[in-house]
């Protein structure tokens, strides 16, 4: 009963706040605030009362329907693997909710669309059911286009548009390849799938593995698939970016790892090369793109595309190291960029402009935006005591005794990360201060020092006690990564 | 049975781990307690709060230094596990040895009194206290960077050093040049840690682990050989080259600069520069194995001190001589690792400690009185400002390498080394020790003798910048900042004697796994040679600078196409910056893949999609809402699925 708790409770709010009279449209923010730390605590109890071990644990099952010899099940589970996802992703809920406490057009709908986007992705980390799994990942178009269009600036037609398009165009692959598994397993049992041995199938083995990729590597984003993303942070608001880049994009690199590896091990096997070109490519790209951007949100944007790029690094190396390495950069990637959007959006309610040539000096009119956004800098520079650098290291370790090419590749991001940085910090906030922003005030509200001191808090725990995540990781990887050398 | 009982009969210090950690751990709080309560502690508070947490280190620091005399020089190591992820073990971790306490002795002493002296020199800053909190922080890394016993500890460290150094260069932040300056540093020390990051990769990967007495031991069990060794050697090496501001990384150091001139003498003369050659003396043993990455050390030292000598003869800041003078000296120390001279180099790394901080410290000084650092503003101060006065120039005659001051003895050890192994080393070095003397009693001659010339009047847009008084009526600076300079100035006369009876050096080289290769005795050939080769420098600059018996600008003339390429840098900058970082990389390559990006890659997803939307209003053409069709096409298509799915699982 926790997880399905856990799952619907924010959509429970959602449903709560559309059915508020307009009149009570001011509560809808501290409902959803409710509901967000709500699930954060529930979602923290479970973190802390997880024992550490290969298996999923706190699993409901029901039988839901029965069709054509497939008994599609209600089922939900989370093991070391999701748990820090989904403890992620409602710590980010709580951020994401509290930076829209500014929000005043149409607070209900808004709320209430964030508030499913939330239930969403949980349900996306915790459904044991290959086709639950799908029909979360579906849901999740539906708030992120409305949080677009309506909350968003810019092209946001375009970009809205153009995101769920890129989706589903991804899922089209995924679900042939779903199917595909399902038919010849004769379930959609992710747990049954991830011991089953396929026989012959309808397509080969390989292009399914390739078709669940595809799907998987739209959201991660790859290059050259990514091209959906920077248009989206852009013009999506403040919290829709913290949602996207802090979970959204770690929903592929999950997918992944629960079920190209898990379920296709002998494909993954085949495949790993591809993971190291695509992954070292995506690091060095992306990072020679975010070099030229001139808006602060796309250059985080095209960064998030370079840092994403070594979760496929990370699982290229097939072994605990690695893809221990790729689960915590999604974890630090999530605190990271979620920082990173959180402060750029406090900085942009106050300047209302996000082009890095007419920002600059803020360090004096703004100093503890600025030092948010110097500390979350350095964190996605990689900065030791920080989440970032654990990830990144661990990556290296684990891809490197398997494709040492693409390592040295990819460490050149090191410096290529700390340069548009270090440059963009010395272009936004450093130099002579602008009389222009003079009449700003700096961070001023309990609603948004909570997330920024929260998210800060994080980065440094995760940064100085890794441990806490990785022996809650290592056994369940160490599950994967026996299936991969039988 | 570990391999150090071979060499030496010593015992393990038996310091209680608590100590070394309480080392690394009370400049933290110091930080965390600025940081923290900002404007809620008094801003004099805070420099007391920190110049009490490094005092308390600097104890320490001397209560492990006796104990490791104590136990002959030997080697304490305590672990502990961080975490542990697949295959890798990541371990946190102190050792304490001769090596270890010799630089905790130096960061320690230096940053205390640096931190004393500061309460002067940044008196009136609006960031005093981010200053302090700042100078705790960099404490902390220094720290553990000198004690981590693993080499990914030490990385750790070895980056939070970066970043503190990054946030001091940029302290006056405000002024866009000092913004350049910090990012500089943090980018091209970073390249060089690339070179680091990789040896990492390389050892953990190969070896299974990063424990510094592991990686010694497979060294000398010839387990670790071959290129694998020579390569990790490189990787090290780059890391070094970057953070001690070796040719073709040293371009960073002079820009930094910017910072506040304490934060110049500690850390980007005494400390953190140094860390490069700490780091390669404490892989020694693998320099030692292999030949090829020994030999790339001594050339890049040679070539490190020769630049940095010659373009320090034509800066005409003052505080630039000294950082030029800093890559050159920091060159020596290279060399001298490149020739085997491990015990040489770590003395040179303590004497020079000393003398550079205090030239530092006394060139903040002078600016304090004169609110500039050119030199050919200054002039005729050794009346107005004698405590400075002499403390430079007795630092000075250190730097040059005059007997009996500290300067002579490490850097005659230098020399000899380098004359046993390779005569050409020798050359580069012995004549870079007469540009030394040149150029440091060029500053000399024009900043405490001749007229005074005025200094620099306060500009009005900048309040940030030190400055007390008038600068046309120069004085001594206060106690505060004077008693550092005399405490320094022991050091940087009497460091040296520790060379008698080898004391100094059997206490590092016990820190090492093996005795080292050869022992260089005291020659008097060298030592009476290097004198007058200093002493000849030191003439030299009397005659061009005081008595002008040839002018400089004849000099000049003569010489004038080398003079334009000291003066030019070399071109290192030009090339990096103008032609690399913005023609080939910005403005060529970054833009390339970034066209790429919108005109190929993004353009066939847009492409894709109106393809779709044309094929859509084609399609439309069938969708007449007659029910019929629709029905007919349902029926079709289902029938179709059937037969295509019984085809391909037949029953």
């Amino acid at each position: 009963m926790e997880l399905t708790a856990l799952v619907f409770l924010p959509a429970a709010a959602a449903v709560l706040i559309l059915l508020l009279p307009q009149r009570y449209a001011k509560i809808s923010k501290w409902i959803a605030l409710a509901a967000a730390i709500a699930a954060l605590v529930l979602s923290v109890v479970l973190f802390f009362s997880f024992e550490h071990g290969a298996g999923y644990q706190f699993v409901e099952r029901y039988s839901w329907i029965q069709i054509a010899g497939f008994d599609i099940q209600y089922a939900l589970g989370v093991d070391g693997l999701s748990l820090p996802l989904v403890v992620l992703t409602t710590f980010l809920t709580v951020a994401a909710v509290l930076v829209s406490f500014r929000i005043n057009l149409r607070e209900r709908a808004y709320f209430a669309s964030l508030l499913v986007l939330a239930t969403s992705v949980l349900g996306v980390f915790t459904a044991l059911d290959f086709l639950m799994f799908f029909l979360f990942w579906e849901l999740e178009l539906f708030p992120m286009f409305l949080l677009i269009t309506i909350w968003g600036s810019g092209r946001r037609d375009y970009s809205a548009t153009k995101f769920v398009l890129y989706t589903l165009a991804g899922s089209a692959f995924m679900l042939v390849g779903i199917l595909t598994l399902a038919s010849s397993a004769g379930t959609f049992d992710l747990e049954i799938l991830a011991s089953s041995v396929f026989g012959s199938t309808m397509i080969p083995l390989s292009v399914v593995f390739a078709f669940l990729f595809v799907g998987f590597a739209v959201k991660l984003p790859i290059v050259p698939l990514h091209t959906w993303l920077p248009d989206a942070h852009s013009d999506a608001p403040t919290a829709v970016s913290v949602m996207l880049a802090g979970v959204l994009l770690k929903m592929g690199g999950y997918g992944i790892i629960r079920t190209c590896i898990t379920i296709l091990p002998d494909q993954a096997k085949d495949f790993d090369i591809v993971f190291a070109t695509i992954g070292a490519l995506s690091v060095l790209y992306g990072a020679f793109v975010t070099f030229r951007q001139t808006d602060v949100k796309r250059l985080i944007a095209y960064s998030s595309v370079s840092h994403m790029g070594l979760v496929l690094l990370g699982l290229s190396g097939l072994g605990v190291t690695g893809l221990a390495g790729a689960t915590y950069q999604m974890l630090a990637h999530g605190l990271i960029t979620g920082m990173l959007f959180v402060v750029i959006g406090l900085m942009y309610d106050r300047t209302h402009t996000r082009e890095i040539s007419q920002l600059g000096g803020l360090a004096r009119q703004m100093p503890l935006l600025a030092t948010g956004l110097v500390f979350a800098g350095f964190a996605s520079v990689g900065l030791p005591s920080l989440a970032g650098f654990i990830a990144e290291i661990t990556i290296f370790l684990g891809a490197f005794q398997a494709f040492e090419w693409a390592v040295i590749l990819a460490i050149f991001g090191a410096v290529l990360s700390a340069g548009y940085i270090l440059w963009t910090l010395q272009r936004v906030v450093f130099g002579p201060p602008k009389s222009e922003w003079d009449s700003l005030t700096d961070q001023n509200q309990w609603w948004e020092h909570v997330p920024v001191l929260g998210l800060a808090a994080l980065i440094v725990l995760l940064g100085v006690y890794p441990a806490i995540i990785t022996d809650m990781l290592n056994p369940t990887l160490e599950f994967v990564v026996a299936r991969l050398s039988i | 049975m570990p391999v150090y009982f071979l060499v030496t009969e010593a015992g393990v210090p038996s310091i209680s781990e608590g100590i070394l950690w309480a080392i690394l751990g009370i400049p933290v709080f110091a930080f965390l307690i600025i940081f923290g309560l900002r404007q809620r502690i008094p801003e004099l508070t805070s420099g007391y709060i920190s110049i009490g947490a490094i005092a308390a280190t600097l104890v320490l620091s001397i209560v492990v230094l006796f104990n490791v005399i104590g136990a002959d020089g030997g080697i304490a190591i305590h672990t502990h596990n961080w975490l542990s992820i697949g295959d890798f073990d990541f371990n946190l971790g102190v050792r304490v040895d001769g090596l270890t306490a010799i630089m905790l002795i130096v960061v320690t002493s230096v940053a205390t009194l640096v931190q004393i002296y500061s309460q002067g020199y940044m008196h009136g800053d609006p960031g005093y206290r981010r200053y302090y909190a700042y100078m705790s922080l960099f404490a902390t890394s220094m720290l553990g960077l000198v004690l981590a016993d693993n080499l990914l500890m030490l990385f750790v460290f070895w980056e939070l050093v970066g970043l503190s150094s990054y946030l001091l260069i940029g302290f006056w932040f405000h002024k866009p040049s000092a913004a350049a300056a910090a990012k500089k540093a943090f980018i091209v020390t970073r390249i060089g840690d690339l070179g680091l990051l990789a040896a990492l990769l390389l050892i953990g990967t190969r070896a299974s682990t990063f424990q510094i007495d592991a990686i010694h031991e497979l060294v000398l069990a010839g387990t670790l050989a071959g290129t694998t060794l020579t390569l990790f050697g490189l990787g090290i090496f780059a890391g070094a080259v970057g953070k001690s501001a070796q040719f073709p990384l040293h371009v960073w150091l002079p820009d930094a600069m910017e910072g506040p001139t304490p934060v110049s003498a500690l850390i980007h003369a005494a400390t953190m520069v140094a860390a490069g050659v700490y780091l390669v003396a404490r892989f020694f043993p693998i320099f030692e194995a292999s030949p090829d990455a020994r030999e790339v050390v001594a050339w890049v030292g040679a070539i490190t001190v020769a630049i940095g000598a010659l373009i320090a003869l034509v800066q005409t800041d003052l505080k630039r001589v000294l950082a030029y003078s800093t890559i050159s000296q920091l060159g020596y120390m290279m060399l001298a690792l490149g020739v085997f001279g491990y015990g040489a180099a770590v003395f040179h790394l303590f004497t020079h400690a000393f003398f550079k901080a205090l030239l530092f410290l006394g060139s903040g000084s002078v600016n304090h009185a004169t609110n500039t650092f050119d030199m050919g503003k200054m002039g005729g101060l050794r009346h107005t400002m004698p405590i400075t006065f002499i403390t430079f120039l007795i630092g000075s005659l250190s730097l040059a390498g005059i007997f009996p001051l500290a300067g002579f003895f490490s850097k005659d050890e230098i020399l000899a080394e380098a004359w046993i192994e390779n005569r050409t080393l020798y050359g580069i070095a012995a004549i870079a020790a007469f540009l030394t003397a040149l150029y440091m009693f060029r500053a000399i001659f024009l900043t405490f003798f001749g007229e005074y010339k005025g200094g620099e009047v306060v500009p009005e847009e900048d309040k940030n910048i030190h400055f007390d008084g008038i600068p046309s009526v120069p004085h001594e600076s206060s106690r505060v900042m004077t008693i550092p300079l005399l405490i320094l100035t022991i050091g940087a006369i009497g460091a040296g004697w520790l060379a008698f009876g080898r004391t100094f050096h059997e206490f590092v080289e016990a820190a090492l796994p093996e005795p080292p290769h050869h022992v260089v005795p005291f020659s008097y050939g060298i030592a009476i040679s290097s004198s007058v080769i200093a002493l000849s420098g030191i003439a030299t600059a009397w005659v061009i600078y005081q008595k002008k018996l040839i002018p400089a600008s004849e000099i000049y003339k003569t010489a004038f196409p080398f003079a334009r390429l000291f003066e030019h840098k070399f071109g290192f900058d030009w090339l990096y910056e103008k032609i690399f970082v913005t023609r080939v990389f910005q403005q060529s390559w970054n833009r390339l893949i970034e066209q790429f990006d919108t005109r190929v890659v993004d353009a066939v997803v847009n492409a894709s999609g109106t393809i779709v939307l044309v094929f859509a209003q084609g399609v439309r053409v069938v969708q007449n809402g007659q029910v019929q069709l629709y029905g007919v096409v349902l029926g079709v298509g289902l029938i179709a699925i059937v037969i295509i799915v019984f085809i391909a699982n037949p029953l």
